[in-house]
């Protein structure tokens, strides 16, 4: 398989830019008037945090590397240079459609919808002034702590991601008899809550303003001998990315501890600020934080959106949000069997959230108190707050089990939670390794070792995502229990693997990175390719998070021209253009951007007929790939193996939420017209309960009809 | 059915490493968990013949860690033997008692010849065909890190077994400066061990017809043959190819290639080029890599001891054939053993009760009566002396170092004035069991070899009677035993005073 002629700058897509289209992707649901209104502001609220993260860690990344004169183009064949003014220029733009969404359409909807949101504390009526100036004075201004600049005062420390408000006050100096300006800034409090509801003095409206729109109008009684000149709210955006050397760190736990209180000293990288703020005060900001032109965006609305998702929480609005889903019961759980008797009379397949997590936390916790079992052994990444199946680990090593617990410290922004519960269950006695130095440890597995009567056996649970009962609920995972033992003998190696021990001769069924995947998939898509050329159908499908793994995408180039047929569900990040003539024309590429979040990760090979499907924690990128700890396990039970097929089938078929990879680099949604609708997320929520209830087991076995789904009622104009 | 859980732990020269089994009659031997630690005990053990306290601990944290893994599996029983590296300590019982107080395991040193018979006893464990290789000539090559065993079979049975202080990071570290100097560095190798080849070729190999080479030792040799083996097996061109593929490369290229650390790929050279040299010298066709190690050797003895496993192969009968030909060497009479034997077989049998010894030490009997004269070799006026330095000297497959030195006493003391032990005070490192079965073996000995005083094995049966707290024995003979009679006066003294029996010698009556 000569790659070289695929590997070719204007092949590929830059990942950033990339990042940038599926947050447009995102957007667009939040544009999308047949969606019910909240759900919309929730989409807004997620594309706006999502932009937080995307700078705080990627273009800071990238901010870096400009600053270490680092010139290396990307796959795209763009210096970090050319990249940051690219993004700068994307990232303008999306932030203009996003408050062009938000003011334009959401706010009148809102409206309408009976809550009405006060963006300008001038537009307050008499009464309402009142009760929140007496708010202000109860409980805002009790945590308020202004600051000043001047000659004995240097600039203050503005934190990360904080909401401030910065001002002009002036004073009069006695001896020159003029006014002299100085600036001041006030943090917004996090502490207390943004959206706060006040009357509205009319019955069928309900009003909320937003807690800095209180402060502005207050803002005089913070510098009492001082005239307000004016007061704009302003945040910013520090580079935060968490750069260890991990081959100093002698403890790893002590280090990132030490990273995170550093974090908030890091270089501004973005600067938000109100766009009608006075030209002098936004000088002042630009030279304090030293920032240019290009990374200061002028917001025509309230800074940080993510304020949208308390709205979204509020009460009574029910008719404008999507029902809640319960998740289905898992059949072959739904009975008095123990967990254990239902694995060994076969391999289980879960889909998450369509069918419920319970089962995986069940897992655990019988493990816990069952009495023949010896050791449970689990990679935890990122877990809930008040997880259940910490509390069932800490149980189990009560109860006198061994159990070893993986907890990834690197997992991003998630350090100072996973020390904290990693530390508890080191108390309560089990055994914690704390991630591999260098690598991320992201596959998720449980081992569950039994002594029966017919000796030891091992009980595997292997998934796409992460053991995380919160998440399982809105992320889309697969996940399988079983009981062969060469899944069994394999898990074992991963953890004797993982607490640094050799790994083994052989793997029996797992395929693990970093070591051996990468070259496992290429040589699956290689064989694919051989087939092609000697005239057998070749069929690859990979639903994935992110594609942008050079080698492996030149692989589906040289597949595509080979005639193999690919199909790709990739969620985010696409560094694939498709459609080049002799090169990726028998790509197709779609992404599926609905209420629940993608995220497992499927992968199909025809071979020949005897088809293979793999699911795994990895997504088909370097990182995943060659920095991780990751496990894709092959399917094997028959029964699953068409389950994942459907799932795979009816993700192909969905024509509400799916998004088609144009030639040009755009998404564009299906023509509709004429069709019927197929809403893959609602059509497997569907199926789940149907089988929950009549308890079929396979999905085949019952006529497909799909059902289009029906908007909620929404009272925008159209 | 009853399943029992046994680990095997072995502390090597370059790798501590754990191997969980659960053991039943119905499946055998079953590997649960192998776990392996990369530690270079044998380059500071053979160097200064110390360990570094640092050294020491990390091997403490790494058996820490294997208690629970053994809990994991819930573990009732386990062995832990160390090999060569702590063979060639200075001070192995302080480090030994450092590790028992820190981690409660209590560590045994193998000796070598227990290792190997141990590692040998693996490849019964795991293939039926064993039995039916051995009964052309085969050769079993295990090469350690510290040492390797080369063993010889014809006809089912153990020909002979020599241990050479050859492992593959013995000759690393001896030629670590020297690499430097050479391109060539399989050839540096070569030259370095050219003597002990062609020196063992010389005295053991003689024109012996080998045909297969069993090739054991660790993952290593696994790792190297992987691509090729199919059935595990490996003609001598497929091996040469391998052979010449690897050593022109550096470390670098083999650590990729292989997927293995470089501290391991810088062993595969010096395994690959013993491996040839034998392979040269044997001139045999084909390899065999079962792929077994020490680790389930232990297993499968283990298994044998709680009589779980049943071997088809006799491994007491190598240890007897490998001591049988030891006394062929030195020109031992062979009908004399034999009829010492079956003197001393029947009284052994027959008073169980009174001296309370079992199949081993039974076994270490055969092996005293083989080995009691070889001394003769060397001195006919001071055989005893002889016979026990030279027992002392030589390797007998399957026997621990105090094994060995209960039989060298036993035969010393078999012709020599017994010492007891209150009087021995030359720290002779007999303690005061062994001193105990010293005593009790020598009594046997004694009066067995008596009866056989003029070597025309006179005796021809004989009939042993325990009656309450008297031993008959029932001489039955046509012929004149009466030197054999009268010569037995002091040894029955010494018999009665060891068992506290009353001995009576009777010629059987004819009828």
């Amino acid at each position: 398989m000569d790659l070289k002629k695929f590997n070719k700058p204007e092949y590929f897509v830059n990942r950033e830019l990339s990042w940038l289209k599926f947050n447009d992707r995102v957007l667009s649901e939040a544009r999308d008037k047949t969606i019910p209104l909240f759900e919309r502001l929730k989409f807004l609220s997620i594309t706006a945090s999502n932009l937080d993260e995307f700078f705080m860690v990627r273009v800071a990344s990238l901010k870096d590397q400009v600053h270490a004169g680092y010139e290396k183009p990307d796959i795209a064949g763009l210096t970090p240079k050319e990249q940051l003014a690219q993004i700068s220029q994307e990232t303008h733009e999306l932030v203009h459609v996003q408050y062009n969404t938000f003011s334009r359409s959401l706010l009148p909807a809102l409206e309408k919808a009976g809550l009405h949101l006060i963006t300008e504390h001038e537009s307050l009526t008499d009464d309402q002034k009142e009760y929140v100036d007496r708010y202000f004075e109860d409980n805002i201004y009790p945590v308020l702590t202004p600051m000043a600049m001047d000659s004995s005062r240097p600039f203050p420390l503005i934190r990360n991601k904080t909401l401030n408000i910065g001002a002009l006050i002036s004073q009069k100096d006695k001896k020159k008899g003029k006014e002299v300006l100085v600036f001041a800034t006030v943090q917004v409090p996090s502490v207390l809550p943004r959206v706060i509801e006040i009357p509205s003095g009319k019955e069928e409206m309900r009003t909320v303003i937003l807690l800095e729109e209180i402060i502005e109008r207050n803002i005089h009684k913070l510098f009492l001998s001082y005239d307000v000149v004016c007061a704009h709210p302003y945040r910013i955006m520090r580079n935060a990315d968490l750069t260890i050397d991990e081959d100093e760190a002698e403890d790893l736990l002590v280090e990132i501890q030490k990273q995170l209180k550093k974090r908030q000293w890091g270089e501004v990288i973005r600067l938000e600020a109100e766009e009608k703020m006075d030209k002098r005060l936004l000088k002042i900001l630009k030279s304090e934080f030293d920032i240019k032109n290009e990374d200061i965006f002028s917001i025509s609305g309230p800074l940080d959106l993510t304020m949208l998702m308390k709205i979204y929480g509020l009460e009574g609005f029910d008719k404008f949000k999507t029902p809640k889903y319960n998740p289905a019961p898992v059949l072959e759980f739904q009975n008095d069997k123990d967990i254990f008797q239902v694995i060994r009379e076969g391999d289980v397949f879960l889909h998450h959230p369509y069918m419920s997590f319970d089962p995986v936390v069940n897992f655990v916790r019988q493990a816990a108190k069952d009495p023949d079992v010896l050791a449970i052994k689990q990679t935890l990444y990122r877990v809930s707050g008040n997880s259940p199946i910490i509390a069932a680990l800490a149980q189990a090593a009560e109860n006198g089990k061994q159990v070893s617990v993986l907890v990834e410290l690197k997992a991003r922004f998630d350090e100072e939670n996973n020390i904290v519960w990693a530390k508890m269950l080191e108390k309560a006695g089990c055994h914690v390794i704390y991630g591999l130095v260098g690598l991320k440890t992201h596959s998720k597995i449980t081992l569950v070792v039994r002594r029966e009567e017919a000796g030891i056996r091992r009980y595997v649970h292997l998934a796409t995502g992460n053991y995380n009962d919160s998440t399982a609920k809105l992320y889309t995972d697969c996940g399988i229990f079983t009981c062969d033992e060469r899944f069994g003998e394999d898990a074992t190696a991963v953890f004797n693997m993982l607490s640094g021990y050799s790994e083994p001769k052989r793997w029996n069924k797992l395929i693990v990175a970093p070591i051996w995947m990468k070259d496992r998939f290429l040589k699956l898509i290689e064989r694919e390719a051989e087939n092609a050329k000697k005239g057998i159908p070749a069929h690859i499908v990979g639903k994935m998070n992110s594609l942008c793994d050079p080698v492996i995408m030149s692989a589906l180039y040289y597949a595509s021209s080979c005639g193999v047929t690919i199909d790709l569900l990739v969620r985010g990040i696409c560094c694939l253009k498709v459609g080049i003539p002799g090169i990726s024309e028998n790509i197709h590429v779609r992404s599926i951007v609905g209420d629940f979040l993608e995220h497992s990760r499927i992968f199909y090979f025809f071979n020949g007929g005897s088809e293979e499907v793999y699911m795994g924690s990895a997504d088909w990128m370097p990182r995943n790939l060659d920095r991780r700890v990751e496990i894709v396990f092959p399917i094997e039970d028959e029964a699953i193996k068409k389950e994942a097929i459907h799932v795979l089938d009816v993700e192909f078929k969905d024509n509400v939420k799916a998004h088609l990879l144009q030639p040009d680099g755009t998404y564009e949604k299906q023509d509709k017209r004429g069709k019927v609708l197929v809403n893959s997320q609602m059509e497997f929520c569907r199926e789940a309960q149907e089988r929950a209830k009549n308890g079929k087991k396979d999905p085949k076995d019952h006529s497909r009809v799909f059902i289009p789904a029906e908007p909620a009622a929404d009272i925008e104009e159209s | 059915m009853a399943m029992t859980t046994f680990a095997a732990i072995d502390i090597g020269s370059y790798e501590v490493s754990i191997k969980i089994f659960e053991l039943s009659k119905k499946i055998g031997l079953h590997e649960l968990n192998h776990v392996r630690y990369r530690m270079e005990l044998g380059k500071e053990a053979y160097a200064s013949g110390r360990l570094d306290m640092d050294m020491v601990e990390g091997l403490c944290d790494i058996l820490e860690d294997f208690k629970r893994i053994m809990a994991e599996f819930g573990v009732s029983e386990y062995r832990a033997c160390a090999t060569s590296a702590f063979r060639e300590l200075d001070n192995p019982i302080i480090v030994i008692e450092q590790i028992y107080q820190r981690t409660g395991i209590r560590v045994e040193i193998l000796s070598n010849a227990e290792q190997h018979f141990l590692g040998y006893k693996s490849i019964a464990a795991i293939e039926a065909g064993f039995k039916k290789m051995i009964q052309k000539g085969t050769a079993i090559l295990d090469v350690g890190g510290g040492s390797l065993q080369v063993s010889l079979f014809d006809k089912d049975a153990l020909v002979t077994t020599q241990s050479l202080k050859m492992g593959s990071l013995r000759i690393r570290e001896r030629l670590k400066e020297l690499e430097k100097q050479t391109i060539h560095y399989e050839q540096l190798i070569e030259e370095f061990i050219r003597n002990d080849i062609t020196g063992f070729q010389r005295l053991y190999l003689k024109d012996r017809d080998i045909k297969n080479v069993i090739l054991m030792g660790d993952f290593l040799t696994d790792t190297i043959f992987q691509e090729e083996m199919k059935d595990k097996i490996i003609t001598r061109t497929e091996f040469m190819k391998r052979y010449e593929e690897v050593v022109s490369k550096s470390e670098t290229a083999l650590t990729e290639e292989l997927g293995i650390d470089p501290e391991y790929a810088s062993l595969v050279i010096p395994t690959m080029v013993i491996c040839k040299n034998f392979l040269d010298i044997f001139n045999a066709e084909s390899v065999w890599v079962p792929g077994v190690a020490l680790l389930d050797g232990i297993a499968y003895d283990f298994g044998e001891k709680k009589k779980i496993i049943k071997s088809a192969h006799n491994f007491e009968n190598d240890i007897l054939v490998a001591a049988r030909n030891i006394a062929k060497r030195y020109s031992s009479g062979k009908n004399h053993i034999q009829g010492t034997t079956n003197l001393a077989l029947a009284i052994f049998d027959s008073m169980k009760k009174v001296h309370g010894m079992g199949a081993r030490e039974r076994l270490l009997l055969q092996i005293a009566v083989q080995l009691h004269d070889c001394g003769k070799y060397i001195s006919m006026s001071d055989v005893a002396e002889c016979s026990y330095r030279i027992i002392m000297a030589t390797e007998v497959i399957g026997l621990s170092t105090e094994e060995r030195q209960i039989i060298a006493s036993a035969v010393r003391y078999n012709t020599t004035e017994f010492v007891y032990y209150e009087k021995n005070d030359n720290g002779s490192g007999v303690d005061r069991n062994r001193y105990l079965l010293v005593a009790k073996l020598t009594a046997i000995l004694r009066l067995a070899n008596a009866m056989d005083r003029s070597h025309y094995q006179k005796v021809v049966g004989l009939k042993a009677v325990l009656k309450e707290r008297e031993l008959q024995l029932v001489i039955d003979s046509t012929r004149d035993i009466s030197l054999e009679l009268g010569l037995l006066k002091d040894k029955v003294e010494f018999f009665e005073e060891v068992f506290g029996i009353r001995l009576v010698l009777r010629r059987k009556r004819k009828m």
